[in-house]
């Protein structure tokens, strides 16, 4: 398929010429309980191809990419390879036929070695294991696509792009012709994406191929041949011809409409400062988590912090919140120290969390939406749920919630919904009005509608002059929304910038700590 | 002070143990597989009664062995299908076990109280190495089964660690959503390793029974010792060769009070020197619970959760 | 070849009404027809047994009182564990709770009985055993909310160390607790002042509607007080409770010492009523694991544990009734009770999930 083509196309898509699909799903039906996850899907991939799966969350492409590799089975419809229908019942049927997946959760056992995790359900091995031997083994395996891994290394001590590179060796080790990598893309900053790319044209070029499951719209359009587009279970669309897709018309085939999820940044000049963080340091275990930090947020600013997971976003946010005690530097709200002095305080001077762990963190999963409000509010000693009940059934209204009422358990919400609760319990203030908001990952795992949804939320409080500290590993949202921008990385500000001034290169790099100057 | 009496009671910790290395090793091989079994006090109950019966009906111990093996693989049988395939909260299936096996083994022991054994599984000898001072009793002088537990214990371990399936069983404990994408059967392991489990602490009842006891004295037969075992499990970080010395501490514990008695050592209450095993036990699991120990332990990480595979 | 049927669990959104009320029901018709398999194949008849265990536990009076006694220590331990499991803190001792719990009763009433009138006495008696058995559980909470340390082990192993003191205070001895110059050890009655008669010259005594009241006090601070609110954040996620400022350690101690207070109200509740006195025999009756199977049919539900307290009740004296008239082994209650609970926990099942068979498509070649 070297002659890009252009074609946007409703209904089953036939690759052109005469090579025969090395896998193809065909008119697929998946139901899960009051939902249809695929709706007659139709999909192939060539050998030597990308062919990407585009869609939001929930658009049903992970479903699809489940069947695809064994883990769930169509309703009705069937799949072949190379031609021939083929049953795949589980897993290991998928891998017989060649068939991996890369998931976004990796599968590996954080205890296990590199080799052990790479030779884990091999049928072809010994009863007895030689660890150097299966260690040779595997380095060769990755050598030859040239994918660096050590073998004899722990996996819990590895980064996220180490182990999404362990996972793939695993896929080639087992001989698999077809990988289908779900979101690879979600958990790796910018540099690390390129060395991904680079390792996807390595196997292509062996002949392999890839299935490309994302909902970013520019790396798609970067590595596909060829894209798929999925909404609500259905096929809006086809694409062919690298680098020649158009986002807007992919971003319309996506969502259905047009989406504007446009730059917003504070309208008026900043008020006085609420967040004061000084010299603030936190050591746990002995590992230094978070290093000299300082920094303010005003009133009516958005401050955003860039980084990888792990470098102390959460612990930063944990700590203002007061969860956490730090090691060393201090933390006032509205001019009055919080350090140490615990969530309750903290909350009293004006202080609302969102964090990142929607339920099980920020929402009781088996709590009514009423008693998830009154989580962070003061109960007394009898729990006063009458006169609470009116204020839950005028935010439902408010912030567009759909649920039964104010008793719809927690856990029953759809992402989306579960935190626009949570949106609506942190901005209608609790002990006292809100002064300063923390929000971690807001947006992560929403579709689009909720996306703009809570963007619009922060939005408006930010320009009803509260403080706002937006702590995200979504690059884009934090580049978009934020008056300044931080990157944090192994627990230090490395990076600071104006949000209208940032340079998407610049701050990638900082955030894989390498030194903004230093990039060549 | 006789000195001859405190090697008999060195031998004595070791065949003690035989019960504690079985049953010990029986619960880590099913919490290898995620699936925390507390009901091996039951399953110990109940396979010691069966062992009894059946070698008392028939005359052969080795049929006793066999017997209150199995009856122990089928009460796991029944932890097994609650916890795996029902996905019922093992904790409470577990207990319930303890009480079904507990009241099951009264109630088949009612033919049983007062009798013995005829014939009991006998020490072997081996010649003059048994004569050997000190040495002699606590390595020579002990019974076949003894020897077998501290063998399955050493097989068991590179089993464990050097073998393709001890990995997928290793596996299976701390990751099942991983081994079940390799297209392994998670419910298919832990069922198997939970038999199998089952099947161990059914040998150790069954030896309790004819090797030790051989009376039947309804609870008091196994008198918490399944209990210790899980403990002893924890104590040994789930590894079978630290398990071997920990059954020995333990059986020295148990055996300590019968000892002081029969030495006539009457410093301490004779009722209050019984707490012993389960002073000692607790202590143990307390100390072991410090958070810097605990880390380096290694309890199977899925240990007691069900797996469900995500389905969205 | 392997069949082409599947097993489907399907996570059902709204548990349906009659399934809560036909799964326990259906666990002890099953358990009841495991018990007859059981009887039959010893020789006994199983008709005759359950008749008899029907009517000497509930359908005569005598055996209507005589429940209703029973069920006064069985409710106890059966809140007890209900209190501590609703947080998913297992306390398995409450067996051995119980019998510090009399250990304290039995003390207080020896110790002060003489010198105080009844309607302090008897307050006197069940506080003190009461804390005794909250003191029972004291290091389990205490290294369970410091150190993590699983409750579970802790709390079962305290039950045979229990076990030895029981021992130890009714066997050694000059000890404060038994009769002086008695033939065979037996326990010392407590005066009068400290123990109450049955109503009507029946077993059931006033404390009864004292468990009774407890049980529902304890439902409505559950549903309706902050530290049940807090309890249902900490049981649901930790994590949430820690955002939201509660402090798990202290409300777990505090759960588990009021859990073990319970346990321990139950044993003293045996010294006010029928025993009087501190009686090894408590070590075979097994009131404390009763309670587990009792919270757990009733799960965890404390008005629910009333009515699940009394139908064990039934089966318990029936069953040690049969001993003495028909030498039936009187364990075949405490398996039934094992039994039930086995079947109530596969029947759980059932009702959480819908569960159904589909054939799986397989592709021809």
């Amino acid at each position: 398929m070297t002659n890009a083509s252009h074609e946007v196309a409703k209904g089953p898509h036939h690759a052109s010429g005469a090579a025969p699909s090395a896998l193809s799903a065909h008119s697929i039906v998946k139901r899960f309980p009051g939902v249809l996850a695929n709706d007659s899907v139709d999909f192939d991939v060539l050998p030597g191809e990308v062919h990407t799966l585009l869609g939001e969350n929930g658009a049903g492409k992970s479903t699809l990419a489940a069947m695809l590799c064994g883990l769930y089975q169509p309703d009705t419809g069937y799949i072949t390879r190379n031609g021939e229908r083929i049953a795949l019942s589980s897993p290991r049927a998928g891998l017989q036929h060649g068939i991996a997946m890369v998931h976004q959760h990796f599968r590996l056992v954080e205890r296990f070695t590199v080799a052990e995790n790479v030779i884990l359900g091999s049928r072809d091995l010994s009863y007895k294991l030689n660890r150097s031997e299966l260690e040779d083994k595997v380095a060769a395996v990755a050598e030859s696509y040239g994918l660096p891994i050590e073998p004899g290394a722990t996996v819990g001590d590895l980064s996220v792009g180490q182990r999404q590179r362990v996972e793939i060796v695993k896929a080639l080790y087992q001989g698999a012709e077809i990988l289908l990598l779900d979101e690879p893309t979600a958990v790796l900053v910018p540099a690390e994406v390129e060395k991904l790319f680079e390792n996807v044209h390595a196997m292509t070029k062996a002949g392999k191929s890839i299935v490309f499951i994302s909902h970013k719209l520019g790396e798609v359009v970067e590595i596909s041949d060829r894209v798929t587009v999925l909404r609500n279970g259905r096929v809006t669309g086809h694409v062919s011809g690298r680098g020649t897709a158009d986002t807007k018309e992919l971003a319309r085939l996506m969502v259905g409409r047009d989406i504007e999820l446009t730059t917003q940044r504070a309208s008026h000049a900043t008020g006085h400062e609420i967040l004061q963080i000084r010299d603030l340091s936190l050591t746990v275990g002995g590992v230094n988590v978070l290093s000299d930090i300082s920094f303010n947020v005003h009133a009516g600013e958005m401050v955003g912090i860039a980084g990888v997971a792990g470098n102390g976003q959460r612990e930063l946010a944990d700590t203002i919140a007061g969860l956490m005690s730090p090691t060393s530097g201090s933390i006032s709200i509205s001019g009055s120290m919080t350090t140490d002095r615990g969530p309750i305080h903290a909350r009293e001077l004006g202080l609302a969390y969102v964090p990142e762990d929607r339920l099980g963190m920020g929402l009781v999963p088996s709590m009514s939406i009423l008693d998830n409000l009154l989580l962070t509010r003061d109960r007394r000693v009898v729990v006063d749920r009458t006169t609470v009940r009116p204020e839950a059934t005028r935010l439902i209204e408010q912030f567009e919630i759909k649920a039964n009422g104010p008793d719809h358990m927690a856990r029953k919400l759809s992402g989306g919904n579960a935190q626009k609760v949570l949106l609506a319990r942190e901005l209608s203030g609790g002990r006292t009005a809100t002064k300063l908001l923390v929000v971690c990952s807001p947006t992560r795992g929403l579709d689009v509608g909720a996306i703009e949804t809570v963007r619009a939320l922060l939005d408006d409080a930010r320009s009803a002059g509260q403080a706002i500290l937006l702590i995200s590993e979504d690059l884009d949202e934090v580049m978009s929304l934020s008056d300044r921008i931080f990157v944090l990385y192994r627990g230090s500000v490395v990076h600071e910038t104006p949000g209208e001034s940032a340079q998407l290169a610049t701050v990638g790099a900082a955030m894989a700590g390498l030194k903004p100057e230093g990039k060549s | 002070m006789n000195g001859n009496i405190w090697v008999l009671a060195s031998a004595d910790s070791v065949a003690i143990a035989t019960t504690l290395i079985l049953a010990a090793l029986g619960a880590l091989f099913t919490e290898r597989a995620g699936v925390l079994n507390l009901g091996i006090e039951g399953i110990l109950l109940t396979s010691a009664i069966s062992s009894f019966l059946a070698a008392d009906s028939s005359g052969s111990i080795w049929l006793g062995l066999i017997v209150g093996s199995l009856v122990g693989a089928l009460l796991a049988g029944i932890h097994a299908v609650l916890s795996v395939v029902l996905r019922a909260n093992q904790i409470v299936a577990g207990l319930a076990l303890v009480i079904f096996g507990t009241g099951l083994a009264n109630f088949l022991g009612k033919p049983a109280e007062g009798k013995t054994v005829t014939t009991i599984i006998k020490p072997l000898s081996f010649g003059p190495l048994s004569d050997i001072p000190l040495v002699g009793p606590i390595v020579f002088r002990q019974d076949p089964i003894t020897y077998a537990s501290v063998v399955i214990a050493i097989v068991s371990s590179l089993y464990l660690f050097r073998s393709r399936p001890g990995l997928e069983l290793r596996a299976t404990g701390d990751d099942p959503a991983t081994v079940d994408a390799q297209g392994l059967s998670v419910a298919s392991i832990r069922i198997r390793y939970t038999l199998f489990g089952g099947l161990l602490v059914g040998l150790g009842g069954s030896w309790l029974m004819l090797a030790q006891s051989a009376a039947w004295h309804q609870a008091a037969t196994t008198n918490g010792v399944g209990w210790i075992a899980l403990a002893l499990v924890v104590f040994a970080g789930w590894r079978p060769m630290r398990l071997i010395f920990g059954a020995i501490l333990f059986g020295f514990t148990l055996q300590l009070p019968f000892t002081l008695q029969a030495e006539q050592i009457t410093f301490i209450p004779s009722a209050l020197m019984q707490m012993l095993p389960y002073l000692a036990t607790l202590i143990a699991l307390i100390a072991l619970s410090r958070p810097s120990t605990r880390n380096k332990l290694g309890a199977p990480k899925s240990l007691g959760i069900p797996f469900v595979r995500d389905e969205r | 070849m392997r069949s082409p049927i599947r097993i489907v669990f399907e996570q059902r959104s709204e548990t349906p009404k009659h399934l809560s009320v036909l799964v326990p029901l259906l666990s002890v018709v099953a358990a009841l027809v495991v018990g007859a398999l059981f009887l039959l194949a010893t020789g006994y008849s199983p008709l005759e047994t359950y008749s008899n265990m029907l009517s000497d536990g509930f359908t005569s009076s005598r055996g209507i009182t005589d429940t209703l006694g029973l069920s006064t220590v069985l409710i106890c331990t059966g809140i007890s564990a209900a209190f501590a499991f609703q947080m998913n803190l297992y306390n398995i001792g409450g067996e051995g709770q119980l019998y510090l719990g009399m250990i304290g009763g039995a003390w207080a009433g020896l110790a002060l009985g003489n010198q105080l009138p009844t309607f302090v006495m008897i307050p006197v008696v069940l506080l003190v055993g009461a804390l005794a058995g909250a003191s029972w559980i004291l290091l389990p909470a205490f290294v369970r909310s410091r150190l993590g340390t699983s409750e579970i082990v802790t709390t079962l192993l305290l039950t045979y160390i229990a076990a030895s003191l029981v021992k130890h205070f009714v066997y050694s001895p000059g000890s404060f607790f038994v009769t002086k110059n008695s033939a065979f050890p037996q326990g010392r009655l407590v005066p009068d002042s400290a123990s109450l008669s049955g109503i009507g010259d029946t077993s059931l005594y006033p404390t009864f509607f004292l468990v009774i009241l407890i049980a529902l006090v304890l439902f409505w601070v559950v549903k309706k007080t902050e530290y049940g609110y807090r309890i249902q954040v900490i049981s649901d996620s930790p994590r949430a409770a820690h955002y939201a400022g509660i402090n798990a350690n202290r409300t777990t101690m505090s759960v588990m010492l009021i859990s073990g207070a319970l346990s321990g109200l139950g044993g003293a509740v045996l010294i006010i009523g029928p025993f009087g006195r501190l009686d090894p025999g408590i070590i075979l009756l097994g009131y404390g694991y009763a309670g587990i199977v009792i919270a757990a049919l009733a799960r965890n539900n404390f008005s629910a544990i009333i009515v699940s307290g009394i139908l064990f009740a039934g089966l318990r004296s029936g069953g040690d009734k049969l001993q003495i008239s028909t030498d039936t082994p009187i364990h075949i209650g405490v398996m039934l009770q094992g039994a039930i609970l086995l079947f109530a926990l596969g029947g759980e099942a059932f009702r959480r999930y819908h569960i159904h068979a589909v054939r799986t498509e397989r592709a021809t070649q």
